[in-house]
């Protein structure tokens, strides 16, 4: 049942968490926020990291040209910076503990240990770090081999057929990716002359209304099994190949819930976003230092029977001038103390 | 109720969306202004309003940069006349080539409305359209698209998702009692931006603009009347009816009726005739035929209102 790219990739839930790692999950589904704008943002650290290990890229979108998609994604920071940013935090944090006064009523957790913050050898690192504040240079994108889906230049090339509905949309996308998957033998087709690669696919907005789709619009939509009969056929191409593939999808606007639920079945993760912003929580004191909450649905259980037994799910984000982190939620770490 | 405004990618800029109560289009025509003032030339295509309706009230540099493409006129294409715009050439192409007919440089294209067109073509169709219009205007650069949407034609699925497409959405709706003061009526207006840097702004800003006066009236402009004019309303007023006690307080049908302007059915009573004994008689009805092509005289519907005015059909 699983990938050949299969691996020891899963979310790290116990510690502050700087790099969420899609790398080795065959089909990663992420549920977009209200706006989009963290779900995108998770979405370009699955490219990039795509990038900085030399992976080959497709990406697909109806909504933005993948050239676009890829000038914006973060630039990966160096050692050095990496290090200079671990440094400024253990500053930070020192300085608040000096000022710190011996607890009176809470004196029982004086003795707990600080929050240290330390960067593990490269070695022994899982992934990479970005700087979001910046830009992946031109220079790395062009060493990277990409491959690109774009909707509405697909369906000029093709004049006569006047609007694209999701049979077409879906359809040609799959095409696409298998002609790819084939010509570049991610399938295995030419064993021996090329080395072997991932492939790291990025779809965006998957089941919008530019992709044809109407199940965002209408709780009755003309055809209710055009989108997980693609992803059932997508997770036949990825199980057959050496790729990797993160779909991003709104799914608060998909009016039918039971949709959701095969879509959920259909994939190996789940993880849904939900932002802070323009909600009653945005102005919420609980919540003042995290911008999001991560909902994970699903995770794949790889070769294994038991159910999901991670110990919480209380997860959140935020984003901090440079670097997008995924913690426990403090309030409630508190009481499992 | 909010109505709202808003937006496609990738080009930005409001579009207002309103509610019956709250119209919208006053606020779509200063985003036109502002447009115009810019230097923009800017392409309407409407489909509600006629075209001097729209160009009414704005100033003659603005109308100057107004290029106007008609769908109100003729928008099923009956007539054929040149000029027209249907709702079938609402493709990327067809509006690139209405496009190209003006002046190249930065132009703002404007929809009113966006909901006429989404009750004639699906929404998906719609939206790949719009986002492919500033690809398919190769000649000129499309630096937004405006469009008025009536929010409450639309269920609300298809509404939040266009709000999600959009790059700003600017809601319009009646401001709370007791703000502002004076002749016109103060409007609240919010916008939500989605800026490119992942930033969502929101603001609210009241304003005045003065809406039209004219409520959501169903039985204007129907080619039968249901209203009564005075005189129709007087003549229903001193209509008798077979039912009414008379001054006297005899019971009805005691005596028989005597309608004296009413024509029945079968004919005008030659005289009255005589008194029959003093048993309910069956009542029947007299239903008043037309007299003029033009209308039907309406029935008789409330009782006369004063007794006075009470011709008793027992007092002969």
């Amino acid at each position: 049942l699983l990938g050949p790219t299969y691996g020891t990739g899963s979310i790290l839930e116990n510690t502050t968490l700087e790099v969420l790692d899609f790398n080795l999950l065959p089909s990663s589904l992420n549920l977009e926020d209200k706006y989009g704008i963290y779900s995108n943002l998770l979405f370009k650290y699955f490219l990039a990291e795509g990038i900085v290990c030399g992976h080959n890229l497709f990406v697909a979108s109806a909504k933005e040209d993948p050239a676009d998609i890829l000038k914006e994604l973060p630039a990966p920071l160096s050692d050095d910076a990496l290090k200079n940013q671990v440094d400024e935090k253990e500053t930070a944090i020192k300085s608040k503990q000096e000022s710190q006064e011996s607890m009176k009523i809470a004196w029982r957790y004086q003795n707990l240990p600080r929050i240290e913050v330390n960067i593990p050898a490269a070695s022994a690192r899982f992934g990479h770090y970005y700087d979001v504040s910046k830009v992946v240079s031109p220079e790395l994108l062009q060493s990277t081999k990409w491959h690109r889906f774009f909707l509405p230049e697909e369906m000029s090339l093709h004049p006569e057929i006047k609007t694209c509905n999701m049979t077409c949309g879906y359809t040609r996308l799959l095409q696409s990716i298998q002609r790819i998957i084939y010509q570049e033998g991610f399938d295995g087709s030419y064993p021996q002359k090329k080395q072997k690669n991932i492939l790291r696919i990025g779809i965006q907005s998957l089941g919008s209304v530019l992709w044809g789709d109407d199940i965002c619009c209408a709780h009755n939509p003309e055809d209710i099994y055009s989108l997980t009969k693609f992803l059932y056929v997508l997770r036949g191409l990825l199980r057959m190949s050496l790729s990797a593939c993160i779909i991003t999808m709104p799914a608060h606007l998909i009016q039918n819930k039971a949709i959701m639920e095969r879509v959920t079945n259909l994939s190996d993760t789940v993880v849904g976003l939900e932002s802070f912003i323009g909600s009653e929580r945005e102005t919420n004191p609980l919540y003042k230092d995290y911008q999001g909450l991560i909902h994970v649905h699903k995770i794949p259980q790889l070769n294994s029977l038991i159910c999901d037994v991670s110990g919480t799910k209380d997860l959140a984000f935020r984003l901090k001038r440079k670097l997008f982190t995924i913690e426990v939620r403090e309030t409630l770490r508190d009481f499992n103390v | 109720m909010w109505g709202e405004t808003i937006s496609i990618s990738p080009a930005p800029g409001p579009f207002p969306a309103d509610t019956a109560e709250c119209e919208g289009r006053s606020l779509l025509k200063t985003f036109v202004a502002a447009s115009a003032h810019r230097g923009e030339s800017v392409h309407v295509f409407g489909f509600e309003i006629p075209e001097e309706e729209f160009r009414a009230g704005f100033d003659p540099d603005v109308t100057v940069r107004l290029l106007y493409q008609d769908g109100f006129t003729d928008p099923l294409r009956w007539t054929g006349e040149a000029g027209g715009f249907g709702a079938e050439e609402f493709t990327a192409l067809g509006v690139a080539g209405r496009l190209a007919r003006g002046p190249a440089g930065p132009t703002t294209v404007v929809l009113d409305s966006l909901s006429w067109l989404l009750l004639r073509q699906p929404l998906p169709a719609v939206c790949q359209t719009l986002g492919q219009i500033p690809r398919a205007a190769t000649s000129l650069r499309v630096t937004r698209i405006l469009a008025l949407l009536h929010e409450d034609l639309h269920p609300p699925g298809l509404v939040e998702t266009l709000r999600s497409l959009a790059r700003a959405v600017v809601g319009v709706g009646p401001a709370p009692e007791g703000m502002g003061s004076g002749g016109d009526a103060p409007h609240l207006a919010s916008m939500l931006q989605r800026k490119g840097t992942g930033k969502v702004l929101k603001k609210v800003g009241e304003g005045k603009w003065r809406c039209p006066d004219w409520g959501v009236d169903p039985a204007a402009n129907l080619t039968f009347n249901l209203r009564l004019s005075d005189t129709e309303r007087r003549a229903r007023d001193g209509m008798s009816l077979p039912f009414h006690f008379t001054v006297s307080g005899h019971a009805p049908f005691s005596q028989p009726a005597h309608f004296s302007q009413a024509t029945p059915l079968l004919g005008p009573p030659a005289q009255c005739p005589q008194p029959l004994p003093s048993r309910p008689c069956p009542p029947f009805f007299f239903l008043p035929v037309p007299t003029a092509v033009s209308g039907p005289t309406p029935l008789p519907l409330a009782p006369p209102t004063s007794s006075s005015s009470i011709q008793s059909p027992l007092s002969l």
